[in-house]
């Protein structure tokens, strides 16, 4: 495997993790102090652009522009180790990275704009970073860390049914860095295990898209639905009671519209949604408000969990 | 009726371009192509519409520049799960945000873009990615609580001991405007806004 680092970590904030589900962003500090992951947060980092890209608003040169603004400020704090919370940040940055090495063209282009208008101390050296060494999600730093995950479980929640969604843009963009494969992803589910449960495994659409699709979920609702509504009759299916996850574009489909699909599909859906780092942090005690933030979802968590039991130590 | 395709017809040089665009990824990826068909049999948009990823390879290969102006490229999700399988190491995912680049930049499709100017706006002004306030009304319809939950939004997060705060300051805020000003970025969104506020 692929080495990952718990030091020097840049944590890279999420636009979508801070104003829809900012426990994401409390339980994956909580989960890295408990397993004594080095990271710091920057108020001087901005947004990745990638709703913007990905709705064809920005193109590659202003988003890898911005990127390297945030590669700067990451080499200024001496943390070149860059976390990302969202799967969409981190295609984007793993993309920009890739770029402004190996795309001569790109980088001077960018450089020069950055020489000319005062912003020379954003400049991007071919290699300061390095798109497989110094670029990675939370999932992979959890995944790293499991045995020391089991050692720090809390909570025992292996009554319950739980399936995993790995997100598109974690597994599927930069697919030769995917830890856990990308034609049967299972990085979520080895984590589920270090918690003491047992997922269910591999089920029919368990590598499909969320439905988000960008401006299908704005512009293009039905054929979003219709996309979003393959996989939850499969969780369905399954009576799955947890579905966890890894990007908060999937969390919001899956939440915020639960409710909404069930009505179009004449199904009671039950299943909640957990973010990998919210998963983790509950088995490992994690309180409903002050971490996992459980009052920015849709469906209520303790529709599901009732209770809590310790495990036997 | 199809016209035979002559040697001096080139129409590989519309392949060419995509290759040379700087999203591509898969260098000669495209011309490799054997048009299998595993792209559309796992695409979400194929699933539930009329899009079709092999065809656009098809076109592509076969110099249709008509292919930017279907309205049909507009329905990718983006999923790259065509490019997570194709055997010959092709992403239609990514040609297809090419040719969407190219359909923009020949001032087509723009009442597509205008939509998504919001997060144009809350990047030049914020140096944050909002989902567009447009959107806002349908958002509500369609999800109970959730204008409630956003104005309880701080509340939440002081209770999750969150810092920093939301908003950038100031300084980081001119900074990325300059950028997305020096790239002509603002230029190209300010062109885009006038031309379809000129048609309504």
């Amino acid at each position: 495997m692929k080495s990952v680092p718990d030091k020097n970590i840049l944590l890279f904030r999420s636009c979508l993790v801070s104003v829809e589900y900012p426990g994401v962003e409390a339980s994956t500090k909580f989960v890295f102090d408990k397993l004594g992951v080095d990271y710091a947060i920057s108020e001087k980092q901005t947004c990745c652009t990638g709703l913007g890209y990905y709705s064809d608003v920005f193109n590659q040169l202003d988003t890898s522009a911005i990127g390297a603004r945030n590669f700067s400020v990451a080499k200024d704090l001496n943390r070149p180790n860059l976390v990302m919370m969202c799967a969409t940040c981190y295609a984007i940055n793993k993309k920009s990275v890739k770029l402004l090495n190996k795309n001569d063209e790109l980088r001077e282009e960018i450089n020069t704009l950055f020489d000319e208008n005062g912003l020379s101390h954003l400049k991007y050296e071919k290699d300061d970073l390095k798109p497989t060494e110094n670029i990675f999600h939370v999932v992979d730093i959890l995944y790293s860390k499991r045995d020391k995950i089991k050692e720090n479980i809390k909570y025992d929640l292996s009554d319950y049914k739980i399936a995993t969604h790995h997100g598109c843009h974690y597994c599927k963009v930069h697919y030769e860095d995917t830890i856990g494969g990308v034609r049967d992803p299972n990085i979520i589910d080895d984590i589920v295990e270090a918690c003491g449960c047992k997922s269910i495994g591999w089920y029919d659409h368990k590598r499909a898209t969320c439905g988000t699709g960008f401006r299908q979920r704005y512009s293009n609702p039905e054929l979003s639905f219709n996309a979003t509504a393959d996989k939850m009759n499969a969780v369905y299916d399954e009576d799955v009671d947890i579905l966890v996850h890894l990007c908060p574009n999937c969390h919001i489909q899956f939440d915020r519209y639960q409710h909404l699909i069930s009505k179009r599909e004449g199904k009671e859906y039950k299943a909640i949604h957990l973010n990998v780092a919210q998963f983790v942090a509950l088995a490992m005690g994690g309180d409903f408000d002050k971490v996992i933030g459980v009052k920015a979802h849709t469906v209520p968590i303790d529709s599901i969990i009732k209770e809590l039991k310790e495990v036997d130590k | 009726m199809t016209t035979q395709q002559k040697i001096t017809d080139s129409p590989i040089d519309f392949a060419e371009d995509i290759i040379h665009d700087v999203k591509n990824s898969r260098e000669e990826g495209v011309l490799k192509c054997v048009q299998c068909g595993m792209c559309t049999s796992t695409c979400p948009a194929a699933r539930h519409s009329d899009y079709n990823p092999r065809e656009i390879i098809e076109r592509v290969l076969d110099g249709d520049l008509t292919i930017i102006e279907e309205d049909n490229i507009w329905n990718c999700f983006y999923c790259y799960t065509c490019h997570s399988v194709c055997p010959v190491g092709n992403s239609v995912c990514e040609v297809n945000q090419i040719l969407k680049q190219l359909a923009i930049n020949n001032e087509i499709a723009w009442d597509k873009i205008y939509e998504y100017l919001g997060f144009a706006d809350s990047y030049f002004n914020a140096a944050i990615g909002a989902i567009p306030e447009i959107f806002f009304t349908q958002i509500d319809e369609d999800v109970p609580g959730w204008w409630e939950f956003r104005q309880n939004l701080a509340d939440i997060r002081d209770e999750l001991n969150l810092d920093p705060p939301l908003l950038p300051d100031d300084d980081v805020i001119d900074e990325v405007s300059l950028i997305l000003t020096i790239t002509g970025f603002k230029e190209k969104i300010e062109k885009i806004r006038d031309s379809q506020e000129d048609i309504k």
